[in-house]
């Protein structure tokens, strides 16, 4: 089967592998059926944890959610493993390859070399599945990517044991056995109310309240004098967004995507309908928010804080009907 | 049925890749676009920019006998000091310390081994930065 192996170009790099892992083993589930039966849909803004001297701000589950959680929601065997060595690493992935395996494999963009110059920073989290060796190359089916790409075994192994936050130590991954009979109506139904509560979630960093946590902190920066720190947060905050996220709150439209295709399991029509229109207009007030926040960015000396955390309230509020909707399924 | 507008802007940054996303087609089903946009090309330079005037503030330290080749290198990796900490397996605060030119001149080549691995440079390349900035 990986013979005739077909790249396929994804929104999202662990939501997209793990669609194409878990489709090439017969069961055909897209992207965001992937993304919402995992319940990664979240929002987290947590001051204290600093990525490059800016705060952490998520749009989604932390990574690895996915690899972690599908397992147990489709009753799959899904087999993981960590290295102490690039040695054994490459040793083992060589091996899965010969068996004609799809290898899920956690990299840190900043050490590969088939990426733009402007793309490499260090993130840790990033997940591409390898299908094949080409000579003394690996074949790469990275989901960001257009087409297929290849890459040398030496740079390879360095992303795959970068150091820092979410270090991947030479994280790999394929599914063994999979569950054909799996109860989808059931899985769905517990996986959107899952995500509910976490959305919901009374924590003041988390979920919809963690949006409107970020929108105050937003609205307290029309007095702040430094202006290079303004610029570099505002655009932390679309980076966030767009490029560990997906086009402007692409993770709401993956959701909505989601919550759309669920309609066609048997799920009642009505509520989730309304859910899926309301957040992709939740995607689209992001969109907006990120494009208030670049313009920000571009002119500190004119910006209005308020309007830019009048945004994410929308947003934040557009959310919390949403997912009133679908806690009580 | 919400809309949803797909930018097809230039995107310089992603190196002539195009980037998908999802959004409802004509039918309202929704389905992978692929999408290029300026407001994320901007937010990447501006960080991609921070790190460049950081360097460029970093050589300057170093010629005024105040920084060091490792704050240099660092943000010329684009590293923070919690990844340079976690590469070096030093700790922060001793990273900290090396960023100053009168302790950096001090440093054994052990420890300067451990940043010029980090880089991926030589030490003669790290202690070259450090006495002759930019070059």
């Amino acid at each position: 089967m990986p013979r005739e192996f077909e790249h396929t170009q994804f929104a999202h790099c662990e939501s997209g592998v793990v669609s194409t892992l878990v489709s090439q083993k017969g069961l055909q589930l897209s992207e965001p059926m992937v993304f919402g039966l995992t319940a990664s849909l979240s929002f987290v803004y947590l001051p204290v944890i600093k990525l490059n001297n800016m705060p952490l701000i998520a749009y989604r589950q932390l990574p690895k959610n996915i690899i972690n959680k599908i397992a147990k929601v489709l009753n799959l065997t899904i087999v993981t493993k960590r290295y102490k060595n690039a040695f054994d690493a490459q040793r083992d992935l060589d091996g899965l390859l010969e068996e004609g395996k799809l290898v899920g494999l956690q990299t840190s963009v900043f050490y590969l070399p088939y990426f733009p110059p402007d793309m490499r920073f260090h993130f840790n989290a990033h997940n591409l599945i390898v299908y094949g060796k080409e000579g003394n190359r690996y074949k790469i089916s990275d989901p960001v990517f257009e087409e297929g790409v290849t890459c040398d075994p030496k740079d390879l192994a360095i992303a795959r044991f970068a150091k820092g936050v979410f270090a991947p130590k030479g994280f790999l991954y394929y599914i063994d056995e999979i569950d054909q009979t799996i109860d989808m109506a059931a899985a769905l139904k517990k996986a959107i109310r899952k995500n509910a509560k976490v959305m919901l979630i009374p924590f003041p960093y988390g979920g919809v309240k963690g949006m409107f946590t970020l929108a105050k902190k937003i609205a307290s920066l029309q007095s702040c004098g430094d202006r290079r720190y303004l610029t570099n947060f505002l655009t932390h905050i679309v980076r966030m967004q767009e490029e560990i996220g997906t086009g402007g709150g692409g993770f709401r439209f993956l959701y909505a995507a989601f919550l759309q295709e669920a309609i066609g399991y048997g799920l009642p029509q009505k509520p989730l309908q309304q859910a899926s229109e309301l957040m992709t207009r939740s995607g689209n007030t992001l969109r907006e928010f990120a494009l208030l926040c670049v313009q920000g960015a571009k002119n500190p000396d004119d910006f209005d804080a308020e309007a830019i955390a009048a945004k994410l309230r929308e947003a934040a509020q557009t959310e919390r009907e949403a997912f009133s909707l679908l806690k009580g399924l | 049925m919400a809309k949803v507008q797909i930018p097809q802007e230039e995107n310089a940054t992603l190196g002539g890749i195009r980037k998908v996303m999802y959004a409802p087609s004509e039918d309202g089903r929704f389905t992978r676009h692929n999408y290029g946009s300026s407001v994320e090309e901007f937010a990447t330079k501006v960080a991609v920019q921070e790190y460049e005037k950081l360097e460029s503030e970093a050589l300057r330290r170093i010629a005024d006998k105040e920084g060091s080749a490792v704050a240099y290198f660092m943000y010329k990796n684009r590293m923070d000091l919690p990844t340079l900490a976690s590469v070096t397996g030093l700790f922060q605060f001793q990273i900290k310390r090396h960023c100053k030119y009168r302790v950096f001149v001090k440093l054994k080549d052990k420890t300067l081994q451990k940043y010029a691995d980090a880089f991926n440079i030589t030490v003669a390349q790290l202690k070259g930065c450090n006495d002759a900035p930019g070059v």
